[in-house]
């Protein structure tokens, strides 16, 4: 693919850009979601998952029978039949072969939580009774959680086919890395360290699994799975035709990337109802979600050097990157490609070194996590720019201002091949300062300070990288690469029926909390013109669908917006000739206005949609020949820019090309003897092009920020070194609540991008990728400490203090 | 195991069942009785998406078993819009977007109609202080805070 | 996570809990507003086999004040507790403590007595009783006898309860006018469990304090009383100096120890500047600020 035509957007737009109440939220407030856990059908059976108690141990033998007697139980599978019923899970990682998992440990458990066995039961109080009474034989290995430890010749082996516990280890360099070093007047250096933390929705994971053995076909309604693309990968773990796979989305209570492709639950839903005959519920207690979920977020280690002239121009960055993985690696190193997305940030910088290890341990595996490490590489950057400006003894505001991309460089290709399609950095940082009132608050903040308060400001400026292209699944890979994949597409299909009403059906698991069907409906109100809130959104199974891929690397609003646009010229193109018969108007002649065609000149001379669209389902024999009954069209929208690695993965190509930026400003107040922050002031200014919904951005931009004031503060995975996970329940693994979070200011920039529908950007995981840079900085600057390890609990903050003193 | 018929008003209408000694209120109330507006997200009583009002107080239905409210006036989420109208505070979590996915929506709804209740006058302050018991994934807070604001003056207006 | 199964009992008396208690043994517990022990038996860390409920004994739900002290009935509701105009004037420290425990909703369905029977060295409740002092009444089928709050708690989850018996409810000892209190908590997030806490009473004459208390939470088996502190602070002008030294001594020699809240050391430095604080709050409140 070459560079995508720059577009001219609309100037006048009647529903895009409009706070219009979501298309979503009746159903929602009335409490009827329909959640996977409301889905019921006759004759179900519900299952528990019975969890190893250890963290790395041989399975010696598995005694169901005091299980088995308990009444009401119907059947159990364990690790030493699992095989018999299933294949492997899908996995996109490194030589999969050498560190396989299925939906129960086989052999061995690798982490504590890892499923052992899996009980089916006529309620699941008592597939619960039953699984505690499953009698496990261990031998217990020797447990490894340390990533580095990991690295050690005498490491324990999680997998031993592996040989090592190392899946993946490559160094890449992007640019003349060495020529910018010896460049540089100063080079700083840090280790850095990011805490693993998780989406944790509210809801869990859940499937109903009901297989056919009539037909052959297995239906299973899920909350999971937005990747939909990928579902032929799941028939084959279950073994049924990828043709006789059905899955029916139901709107997920969060995912934040915990949902994105996990598979596990309605794999062993699936595998239960096929063992049974029966229908059957799997939905995850939230143990089973924490322990054992597969979508902990980056657990990473870093040692960095920045290097940049004296006058603060930053030329290169050399990242040597360890990232603890858990017990397997479904995604492979993908998190990486994200922050190789945006290595830069927003600064002119030529060249970026990155050498990355994969390492395996008995932990959780990692799944995706908004921002899908991307939001660790901003952190470790403007940790970074940070420690560089206090260096040269720079203003923080100053030697991020300087170094900006300028507008007229867009579009600007970073050392890593990836673009950034447009921006205007200063823009934002100039509105940042002015709606968080910076000076202020610096004023303020003295005067505070004189009365012994220890108060802190804080900046940063980052990327958010949106629409992912399925290159980066393999472009780590030498050539040739076993599935180098270019499709990531999403699908739409618009119906106008005889009353001139629109149905929209999408072909993803798109209802996470994000506002699909609100978008959905915008767009098609605008194309069609038709109102927003007249548009029935629905959703289609996958065995009826079509091409889709879902929400994930904030990329569904784009994509849908294109599918949208395609299916609605579609639309109007059918309905121009057949409004062009009923005027008996030339075509050339039509003008598309309000929602109808018009001949030009002659405003009176009009059909409405509505017209039309009878005409086209009732009328077929007052119609010209060529014209088949009915209006309805679907659109694939493939990814908008792509562009292949270089053979020798010198140059990435383009895989994340939209990028949004954003700053935030943030004024804290920390107590340094209990370590405690209260937030004084919180400023977001996010540019993410044209915003569609503004509120619900706003709303995207402020929940992110919370999760990443969460992941910056507190919330933390806690495995010991004895493998034992420390945080099993939402009693210790800590969620912010209304009095942790601060109120924001938002602000909006639109820099449209030239390559999108409308210019919009990707924007929902913005607030996570920003929050823990800025939260970090203003904790610094309010004890004279500086933060390299997050969570930066408020027991590390005091450790920070007593250390300094 | 011990099973126990029990009488309870739910939404204005009296209801009998026999239930299991374990079984949870928000389980029966799910699951034998249908009404799924209530959700289950921690079964610990730490999230709140269970919350439900016993006697217009705002209780965990997750931590609480059915045979315990013998005799109680419960009130869940479908209460509030039984028919085509929403209630005041619906309207304003739409108006505001003080949902993003939902799930917690029908708790919070709950425990705000609550604090409202209590006090017709509460600044933003103490409605954060009070949906502090309850957790949102989504949102960050902030518009739910707007919302109850938005929700307690329309009700007043309401109440002339 | 649903619980394990359990039979069920409801008790329409104190006396009738008592009998239930003494019929079905050991494996029998009492459950009152099950805010702790639910979640559990849901968790599946508890499987009684018996639960007798006592919310619906009419006798054991009383809240009243005499010159002696603040009676609290064993189903009296945490909240009620908290918000009736007696708590805050007879026992002002637990009314902080319930405020600080939980949330609404978990107080409204809780109990003070609850509470303080499960005697979890790191809650609210035993920590603040254990501070103003006072007496649980325990009933079995033996009658009843009177526990005073410093031998009531034995150890983690363990007080001096005997098998058959409950806590029909408990009494806090009144202290005289010109006592003030300061009840103060960290928890790493605001509504997340408590790290350590610090429970103080002292009472001020005529410029020098002449009776204290401090009970420190989160950092022992039992809510802990810090002897060398107010032995520091009795006989002491109300101040800063004091009070950092009472804190300083509160703190010393305990052992507390880690989990993933935090570390045992963090804990001992919190203890002190909880201490300290609460002693500052408390003076001011006693009227003896300097």
């Amino acid at each position: 693919m070459t560079v995508p035509e720059v577009r001219q957007h609309p100037e006048h737009l009647e529903w895009v850009g409009k706070s219009i109440p979501r298309v979503e939220d009746p159903k929602f407030l009335r409490g009827r979601g329909n959640y996977i856990d409301d889905y019921e059908v006759p004759n179900m059976l519900e299952v528990a998952v019975a969890r190893s108690t250890m963290a790395h141990a041989k399975i010696l033998s598995i005694d169901t029978s005091a299980a088995e007697a308990v009444p009401g139980v119907v059947a159990i599978v364990t690790s030493e039949n699992v095989t018999d019923h299933v294949n492997p899970m899908p996995d996109f990682g490194p030589s999969p072969d050498k560190h396989t998992w299925y939906c129960l440990a086989v052999d061995k458990v690798r982490y504590m939580g890892e499923g052992v066995a899996v009980v089916a039961a006529t309620s699941r109080a008592i597939a619960e009774d039953a699984a505690e009474l499953i009698e496990v034989e261990y031998e217990p290995l020797e447990p490894l959680t340390d990533m580095l430890a990991a690295l050690t010749d005498d490491a324990p082996l999680i997998h031993e086919a592996l040989e090592s516990n190392v899946p993946f280890h490559r160094k890449f360099a992007f640019g003349d890395v060495d020529g910018d070093f010896a460049a540089a007047d100063v080079i700083v250096r840090d280790t850095l360290w990011w805490g693993r933390s998780g989406g944790q929705p509210l809801e869990t994971v859940g499937a109903v699994a009901d297989y056919d053995s009539a037909t052959g076909m297995m239906t299973i309604h899920v909350n999971s799975m937005s990747f939909t693309h990928f579902l032929f990968l799941l028939a084959n773990t279950l073994r049924v035709p990828s043709n006789k796979l059905d899955l029916q989305p139901h709107p997920s209570g969060g995912s934040f990337g915990a949902k994105f492709f996990e598979v596990k639950t309605a794999t062993i839903a699936a595998m239960m109802a096929r063992v049974t005959g029966r229908p059957v519920k799997f939905m995850q207690d939230r143990l089973d979600n924490i322990a054992n979920g597969d979508h902990h977020g980056s657990d990473r280690y870093y040692e960095v050097e920045l290097a940049a002239k004296s006058d603060g121009t930053l030329l290169s960055t050399r990242y040597k990157v360890v990232d603890n993985y858990g017990a397997y690696i479904q995604f492979g190193v993908g998190q990486h490609g994200n922050s190789l997305a945006q290595a830069v940030g927003p600064y002119r910088m030529s060249s970026i070194g990155y050498d990355l290890t994969a390492v395996l341990t008995n932990k959780c595996q990692q799944g995706a996590y908004r921002g899908f490490g991307s939001e660790v590489g901003n952190w470790i950057l403007e940790r970074m720019v940070d420690l560089m400006a206090a260096e040269l003894d720079m203003d923080p505001f100053e030697i991020r201002r300087m170094n900006f991309i300028q507008p007229d460089q867009f579009p600007y290709f970073i050392p890593t091949g990836n673009v950034y399609d447009s921006g205007d950095y200063e823009a934002v940082l100039k509105k940042t300062m002015e709606l968080s009132d910076y000076k202020g608050w610096r004023k303020r903040q003295a005067e505070m300070r004189a009365e012994g308060r220890h108060i802190g400001i804080g900046v940063c400026t980052c990327q958010e990288r949106s629409v992912f292209s399925a290159t980066e699944f393999w472009f780590w890979f030498d050539e040739p690469v076993a599935a180098p994949v270019t499709s990531a597409p999403e699908s739409v299909t618009l119906k106008v029926d005889a009353m001139g009403a629109v149905t929209a059906t999408l072909y993803s698991n798109a209802s996470w909390g994000n506002s699909p069907e609100t978008m959905v409906a915008q767009f098609a109100a605008e194309e069609l013109g038709v109102k927003p809130e007249d548009v029935s959104v629905v959703y289609a199974g996958s065995n009826q669908g079509m091409p889709a891929t879902g929400p994930g690397g904030s990329r569904f609003t784009i994509m849908v917006g294109g599918a949208v646009e395609g299916a609605a010229q579609s639309i109007r193109a059918k309905a121009a000739k057949i409004a062009a018969h009923l005027l008996e108007a030339n075509e050339d002649d039509l003008v598309w206005e309000d929602g109808g065609f018009a001949v030009r000149g002659s405003p009176d001379q009009r059909k409405e949609l509505a017209e039309i669209a009878l005409a086209a389902h009732m009328f077929k024999h007052s119609l010209p020949e060529e014209i088949e009954t009915g209006l309805e069209a679907s659109h694939v929208q493939d990814h908008p820019y792509t562009t292949m690695p270089n053979p020798e993965r010198t140059n990435l190509g383009v895989f994340y090309p939209f990028v949004g930026h954003a700053s935030h400003v943030v004024v804290v107040e920390v107590d340094p003897e209990t370590g405690r922050v209260e937030f004084l002031d919180y400023t977001a200014v996010h540019d993410c092009g044209t915003v569609v919904n503004p509120r619900s951005v706003g709303g995207q931009v402020i929940g992110g920020t919370v999760q990443g004031l969460g992941s910056t503060l507190f919330e933390e995975f806690l495995y010991d070194e004895d493998g034992v996970l420390r945080t099993p329940s939402f009693a210790e693994y800590l969620i912010p609540s209304a009095l942790d979070s601060p109120t924001l200011r938002v602000g909006h920039n639109e820099t449209p991008s030239p390559y999108t529908p409308y210019g919009v950007k990707g924007g929902g995981e913005a607030g996570r990728m920003m929050a823990p840079s800025a939260i970090c900085a203003a904790i610094d600057d309010a004890l004279g400490i500086r933060i390299r390890r997050l969570p930066a609990t408020p027991e590390r903050i005091v450790e920070m203090v007593d250390a300094k003193d | 195991m011990s099973t126990h018929d029990i009488t309870v008003t739910i939404n204005g209408a009296a209801t009998s069942a026999s239930v299991e000694s374990r079984r949870s209120l928000a389980d029966f109330l799910r699951h034998d009785v249908g009404l799924v507006g209530t959700h289950i997200g921690c079964e610990q009583g730490a999230c709140g998406a269970c919350t439900v009002l016993i006697g217009g107080r705002s209780v965990r239905s997750c931590i609480m078993f059915a045979v315990q409210a013998d005799g109680a006036e419960i009130q869940t989420v479908e209460s509030l819009a039984p028919g085509a109208e929403m209630h005041p505070l619906q309207e304003a979590f739409r108006r505001h977007q003080g949902l993003q996915c939902g799930f917690c929506t029908p708790g919070m709804l709950l425990r705000s109609l609550e604090l409202i209740n209590d006090n017709p006058n509460l600044t933003a302050e103490e409605a954060r202080e009070g949906i502090s018991s309850n957790m949102c994934r989504c949102t960050g807070y902030q518009y739910i805070v707007d919302a109850v604001l938005d929700a307690a003056a329309e009700m007043r207006a309401e109440e002339g | 996570m649903k619980s394990p199964p359990f039979e069920y009992h409801r008790a329409g008396s104190a006396t009738e809990a008592a009998a239930l208690l003494g019929e079905l043994g050991f494996d029998a517990r009492i459950l009152a507003g099950g805010q702790s022990l639910i979640p559990l038996m849901n968790l599946r860390l508890a499987a009684p086999g018996f639960l007798v409920d006592i919310t619906h004994a009419p006798d054991l739900a009383g809240i009243g004040a005499n010159g002696a002290g603040l009676h609290v009935g064993a189903a009296a509701r945490q909240r009620t507790v908290e918000l009736h105009a007696e708590t805050l004037a007879a026992a002002p420290v637990l009314a902080d403590a319930i405020s600080n425990a939980g949330q609404v909703p978990v107080r409204h369905q809780g109990t003070v007595v609850g509470s303080i029977a499960h005697a979890d060295p790191s809650a609210e409740m035993p920590a603040a009783f254990k501070a103003q002092g006072g007496t649980v009444t325990a009933q079995g089928a033996g009658g009843t006898r009177e526990i005073s709050s410093e031998d009531f708690f034995e150890g983690y989850f363990t007080t001096a309860l005997e098998e058959g018996e409950l806590v029909t409810g408990v009494t806090v000892d009144a202290w005289p006018s010109g006592t003030g209190h300061g009840f103060l908590e960290f928890s790493v997030t605001k509504e997340s469990w408590p790290i350590a806490l610090a429970a103080v009473m002292v009472h001020v004459d005529a410029g020098t304090i002449d009776r204290a208390s401090v009970v420190l939470g989160g950092v022992a088996e039992v809510p802990l009383r810090r002897p060398e502190a107010e032995a520091i602070l009795v006989g002491s002008a109300p101040g800063a100096e004091v009070f950092a030294g009472a804190a300083e001594a509160a703190a010393a020699g305990i052992e507390p120890l880690s989990d993933s809240f935090g570390s045992g050391a963090y804990r001992k430095k919190l203890a002190r500047v909880l201490t300290r604080r609460a002693l500052t709050t408390a003076a001011e409140r006693a009227g003896g600020a300097t």
